[in-house]
């Protein structure tokens, strides 16, 4: 394994460390996207163990920070958001492509990088898979009751009396801001997936117990997407015990555990 | 000088390409300024803060290189978590790759933190003509325990966790960091006045008060939440730290 840093990208405004295997790389090469405001080595230094790791699998990396964040500037051309995030990616794909040969790729992104997997995945067409850590999904019948019962059952029989007056009182608040998420339309979103996987994209979602806000049980991701859930070229899991930005190093060893064996199985060398 | 250079070129140097740094050029430097980073998530959350104060110096003249502690950021993991001897040794292959860049003998450090302890500790073994701490951990021994405090507290937090990590070492780790051996070096530390201080930010009041007479103190007027543990994921972006360096890089070279 070795790496190597680089500034790049059509103004030079990037910086990035492609990672390379110690053996000739896999053609599909693995970019990871900032989570969040977090420079690229990721929160806690997620994004720098699980790229080493998966060098040591035989797959060339690239943790890299788009516009604006970390060590990355701006291009400087006025552009939209999705614009440059795509923009960065094409830069970030030119360059693991030239490094280590790469023809394909899979994209990493937790939170707000998730949100931008899946805007390049199902745009570009070199894009062979993505990894959602705390992606797109909404809440259901399924999650609610799983919800409320969970609460219950942590709730004593006062603060059970007290919970229902305060119900059956009229509320001035519309809405419970737990269940606000900030996602694109769920109809928009399972017709993007289907899209992705009928251009046989392999896609792994895992949610955190970071995400309960919104999601609460691996059986939820069928109870938003139908059918799709079941297509074969789709993984999900559920984390519960993990926070959203995985603090604890033994969470990070599962998480990169996970994603390197879904590497493997969909990638294989 | 070019855009890129100001905002930084990023390589790996020092003994096995090691350590990761980013070297912001002068064309004609008028100093050079080494840029110690602290340790554990006060490492994540001042990355900003660094970037734009090593960005402003060099704007400014100063030829500046911001770097990772082996085991640290994009550096190697050598042999697992840094110690005490590996960061003071890293300042110094730092502070001479900073040397070998610009051409300028001299060079002087700023540290927040644990940064500026290892600064200070890494005065002689890396020749570091003066010092500009931010925060300096003043007692090692508080420091470990309000360390222990904070990680105890986040295990059994329930805006994090789903469920309390009672399953986890509660002292094993210190908010997404392994201390290592540092926990036991670290309960020794003071913080140690000495010649080569001579400016000291205090953002968390009471502003000390005991530096040297060559050293210059201000105080901030908005505190670092370092220690608070709902803060523990926010970005420091500290805009008056950076023009206080500034400002006493500035009257040293007048």
């Amino acid at each position: 394994m070795s790496e190597s840093a680089h500034r790049f990208g059509r103004a030079r405004h990037l910086v990035g460390i492609v990672g390379m295997p110690r053996t000739p790389a896999a053609t599909v090469g693995v970019l990871v996207l900032n989570a969040g405001l977090v420079q690229r080595i990721g929160p806690f230094r997620l994004h720098v163990g699980l790229t080493r790791h998966l060098n040591a699998c035989g797959y060339a990396t690239l943790r890299f920070d788009l516009s604006g964040l970390g060590d990355s500037s701006v291009d400087g051309k006025p552009s939209t958001r999705e614009e440059q995030v795509r923009a960065d990616a094409d830069d970030a794909m030119q360059l693991l492509a030239a490094q280590a040969g790469c023809t394909r790729f899979v994209l990493i992104g937790l939170c707000s990088g998730a949100a931008h997997a899946h805007a390049l995945a199902r745009s570009d067409p070199r894009i062979a898979g993505a990894v959602f850590l705390d992606g797109y999904a909404y809440p259901t019948a399924g999650f609610l009751l799983r919800h409320y019962l969970r609460k219950l059952s942590r709730t004593s029989p006062m603060g059970l009396l007290k919970a229902l007056s305060r119900r059956l009182r009229p509320s001035v608040r519309k809405h419970d801001p737990v269940f606000e998420v900030g996602f694109p339309p769920r109809a928009e979103v399972t017709a993007d997936l289907q899209d992705m996987l009928g251009r046989g994209q392999k896609l792994l979602f895992i949610y955190s117990g970071g995400a309960s806000g919104y999601f609460n049980d691996a059986r939820q991701f069928r109870e938003c997407f139908g059918a799709l859930a079941r297509d074969p070229g789709v993984e999900v899991q559920y984390f519960a015990a993990a926070d959203h930005t995985y603090v604890l190093g033994k969470d990070r060893a599962t998480l990169t555990e996970r994603v390197s064996r879904w590497t493997g199985r969909n990638f294989p060398l | 000088m070019t855009a890129a250079s100001v905002a930084g070129m990023p390589r790996y140097f020092g003994p096995h390409h090691a350590l990761f740094g980013i070297y912001h050029a002068a064309a004609t430097p008028r100093g050079a300024l080494l840029l110690c980073p602290p340790l554990g998530q006060e490492m994540i959350r001042s990355q900003r803060t660094y970037r734009l104060l090593a960005q402003a110096l060099a704007e400014r003249g100063h030829a500046v290189l911001r770097f990772d502690y082996r085991g640290t950021g994009d550096s190697a993991d050598a042999g697992g978590t840094p110690s005490w001897a590996s960061c003071c040794a890293d300042i110094g292959t730092a502070a001479q790759e900073l040397r070998n860049a610009c051409g300028l003998d001299t060079v002087s450090a700023f540290g927040a933190r644990l940064g500026a302890n290892l600064a200070m500790a890494a005065v002689d073994s890396a020749r570091l003509d003066s010092v500009m701490a931010l925060d300096p951990v003043c007692d090692g021994a508080q420091f470990v325990a309000d360390m222990d405090a904070l990680q105890s507290r986040l295990l059994l937090d329930g805006n994090r966790f789903l469920q309390p990590r009672r399953d986890m070492e509660p002292h094993a780790e210190w908010v997404g960091f392994s201390p290592g051996l540092l926990r036991d070096e670290l309960s020794r530390i003071r913080w140690q006045l000495g010649a080569a201080l001579r400016f000291q930010i205090d953002s968390t009041p009471p502003a000390r008060t005991d530096a040297t007479p060559a050293c210059s103190t201000v105080s901030v007027a908005q505190p670092i939440p370092w220690m608070n543990l709902d803060a523990q994921e926010d970005v420091i972006i500290a805009h008056d730290i950076v023009q206080a360096v500034i400002a006493h890089v500035a009257s040293r070279a007048a």
